[in-house]
């Protein structure tokens, strides 16, 4: 008997054990599965795709700078790999020029610049991926993605049809916020707002998803807000003639393609 | 209706809109002070400044003009309007001392992509042309009109690109400084601050370049030689050596070209393929110095470009935290192979070491070591004439490029700095770019050599310092 009651209690030990265990496990799981799939609905949508892209960046007093450029994606790996060929239309001043970047997971990209007026291919050292994207309220890491690997993460709620997560740099000295809360839609996976907040705590800059449509199945932000709070400018980007699984060729991002644009999948 | 009048009749409307909007005011001073030439200068500095002024102000809400169409499905034109003013320095024998630069410039620009035959289009056939108009106050307003580009570019198979004509061709892997990028640069733009894609000249030619797995080629012909743009003593006062010392417009150098025919034809060639990150080539050319490095004929003062063949070799990629390159060549001087013609330049080694860094905020700093030998010293030494200048043996120079943006990026804050510890020359040049919005552009910078000797590179330049400002529209 006392045998049976000590067999019994082991096994609901043990069941209490595997299933807290499995709990966590799953739970952990899950959070791993929301931002694997989110960064995958946000930033890998089909196996390459092309946008045009307009920035308007508006200045605390108003003024108005305008960008517009097209970005051809090509995706080696999903959640890994990518290569990414901005083309520059406006301002003319930088027209023609081109952006290229190979994004890597465990490494620093690489990127290049062609200057079309010099016809020269320049190799760009890519370490702050935290500086601007062409002096907007971008910076490189919201048109690319940051790297799943470089936070720790942490599920805040899931109340209604959001799931919040808090992410805290695992480097915090490498980053100008201590964290950032993001909020993913449960149905579609794709994140709709980000929250950053600074080295005190306070937030200071929103990126929100202020029109979403679905494209050839792909929920796909067409119209991006980033606002900063503490200097009150903010950049709009409008998506358009957006397009997956277009075929891009692979040796489109090579320098071949920077000095010789590919107009077949640009226009 | 006589003013339309003149401007129907002349040819250079654009010239009109600029230059002339400020005539009657220029009329006024020059008969009030009756001193024309200063009256030129300072009234024109005036009304400029007083254009920018108005223009600054009236734009500073302008959308974006992207040019403008050549009729309903014509090419789209788009180009700029700039002004260049640099204040000198020093004062020297060139022709004016007030200034050395002082311009007004349109540049448009278009691409065509012929599809009358579906072949073009098969091919991604495409003309690319770009023309430059300038009115040049240092030469008493003179006028030029030259084309940048007029080329035209296709793709009959996959792994062929062609493209003919006029074009600009740059290789390498320095900033600033050459080794296996032989083609003709405008040195004289680069030192009195005209924009940097002035620095580089068009070259009229062929360029093939062939990809493959194994390695991607790209072979250029240019029939004909183009030399380098350098310091003749009009504008840019420089070492002459027939001088003995600094010359200005009292220099009377002839420079021979090499004649048009098929031997003096210019070939390059470079193979290139990446490894993982890292980006290497191997170059070769055949074709003349781009500068006159040989005396043809001492008496009459007539210097000639001699024949060179260069070999190199580059690689580029990450390192030390930031992008690092090296590249070498090996110039054979043809004509003086040995180096005991003390009349001709002697063969050379060139080496270069650089890594260019992110350092975050938006601030990014560059150096690099450059270090030049001459070889066949002792042949040359020997061959040397007790009147001649002797050259040195080795050469290093450093250089160091600071970039930082302020203000969401549409100010720059730029430096570079030349630096030769074994010529104890440099050569300094501080910008600052500032985007007043997306069409004005305001560039303030300064070019300052110095140098303890006369014949060094940046030395010879030394009474040359200016400041200059641009200001440019573009559309």
């Amino acid at each position: 008997m006392k045998k049976n009651i000590f067999l019994g209690m082991l096994i609901c030990f043990s069941l209490i054990i595997f299933l807290g265990l499995t709990r966590t496990v799953s739970a952990e799981e899950s959070l791993e599965e929301i931002i694997t799939k989110a960064n995958n609905t946000a930033y890998y949508g089909g196996n390459d795709g092309r946008a045009k892209v307009k920035m308007t960046i508006t200045d605390n007093q108003g003024r108005k700078r305008v960008r517009e450029f097209t970005i051809l994606r090509f995706d080696i790996e999903d959640g890994k790999e990518q290569k990414y060929y901005v083309y520059f239309n406006k301002p003319v001043d930088v027209q023609d020029m081109v952006y290229m970047v190979w994004k890597y997971i465990d490494k620093d990209d690489d990127r290049w610049m062609y200057l079309p007026a010099l016809d020269l291919v320049r190799r760009i050292a890519a370490s702050d991926k935290r500086s601007s994207f062409v002096g907007s309220n971008f910076v490189y890491e919201d048109i690319s993605g940051r790297g799943l690997t470089l936070d720790t993460h942490e599920l805040v709620s899931s109340e209604g049809d959001m799931y919040k997560i808090k992410n805290t740099p695992k480097k915090a000295d490498e980053v100008e916020f201590s964290y950032f809360e993001i909020y993913i839609n449960k149905e579609s996976y794709l994140p709709v707002k980000a929250e950053y907040y600074d080295k005190k705590g306070k937030l200071y800059k929103v990126i929100t998803a202020l029109e979403v449509k679905d494209i050839q199945g792909h929920p796909t932000v067409v119209k991006s807000q980033a606002k900063d709070l503490l200097t009150n400018s903010k950049t709009v980007i409008d998506f358009s003639n957006i397009e997956y699984d277009l075929g891009i060729d692979d040796g489109v991002f090579t320098e071949r393609y920077l000095r010789r644009p590919p107009r077949k999948w640009l226009d | 209706m006589v003013r339309l009048k003149t401007l129907l009749q002349n040819a250079h409307l654009w010239r009109y809109s600029f230059t002339h909007l400020c005539g009657v005011q220029q009329v006024r001073l020059r008969t009030c002070l009756r001193m024309p030439y200063i009256c030129t200068f300072f009234d024109r500095v005036f009304s400029w400044s007083v254009l920018i002024g108005i223009a600054i102000l009236c734009t500073a809400q302008t959308p974006v003009y992207a040019g403008f169409k050549l009729g309903e499905n014509g090419p789209r034109i788009n180009g700029f309007v700039e002004n260049d003013f640099g204040i000198k320095l020093g004062y020297d024998s060139t022709k004016r001392d007030e200034f050395n630069l002082f311009e007004q410039r349109l540049q448009l620009k278009t691409k065509l992509y012929p599809s009358w035959n579906s072949i073009f289009e098969d091919w991604g056939t495409a003309i690319d042309a770009k023309a430059d108009f300038t009115v040049d106050e240092y030469f008493n307003g003179r006028t030029n009109a030259q084309w940048r580009l007029l080329n035209l570019s296709l793709a009959p198979v996959s792994w062929l690109d062609l493209r003919a004509g006029r074009q600009v061709f740059t290789w390498g892997t320095g900033d600033y400084l050459f080794i296996n990028d032989l083609f003709p640069k405008d040195y004289v733009s680069f030192y009195i601050g005209r924009n940097d894609e002035y620095l580089k000249k068009p070259s009229d030619g062929v360029k093939a370049s062939l990809y493959s797995e194994i390695s991607n080629v790209d072979i250029i012909i240019i029939p004909e030689f183009e030399p380098n743009t350098l310091f003749n003593g009009q504008r840019v006062s420089f070492f002459d050596s027939f001088q003995g010392g600094i010359a200005g417009v009292n220099s009377q150098r002839t420079l021979s070209v090499p004649s048009q025919n098929p031997e003096n034809a210019e070939y390059a060639l470079r193979l290139y393929r990446s490894y993982d990150s890292y980006e290497a080539a191997a170059y070769f050319f055949r074709g003349f110095w781009k500068s006159p490095r040989g005396y043809l004929d001492e008496m009459n003062r007539i210097l000639f470009y001699p024949r060179l063949d260069a070999y190199g070799l580059s690689l580029r990629g990450p390192g030390l935290g930031g992008i690092v390159n090296a590249e070498m060549g090996y110039y054979n001087s043809r004509q003086d192979d040995n180096g005991d013609n003390r009349r001709i330049q002697n063969s050379m080694i060139k080496f270069m070491l650089g890594i260019s860094k992110d350092l975050g905020n938006d601030l990014s700093v560059g150096v690099q070591y450059l270090f030049e030998q001459t070889l066949d010293y002792a042949n040359y030494q020997n061959a040397l004439m007790s009147a001649d200048y002797v050259w040195d043996e080795y050469r290093h120079l450093n250089t160091l490029r600071i970039t930082k943006l302020y203000k969401n990026q549409t100010v720059m804050i730029g430096l570079f700095v030349f630096f030769s510890p074994s010529d104890l020359d440099g050569y300094i040049r501080p910008t600052m770019d500032y985007d007043i919005n997306d069409a004005w552009k305001l560039t303030l910078g300064a070019n300052l050599s110095w140098g303890e000797d006369v014949h060094t590179e940046f030395g010879q330049t030394e009474y040359n310092k200016n400041i200059y400002s641009r200001i440019k529209y573009s559309f």
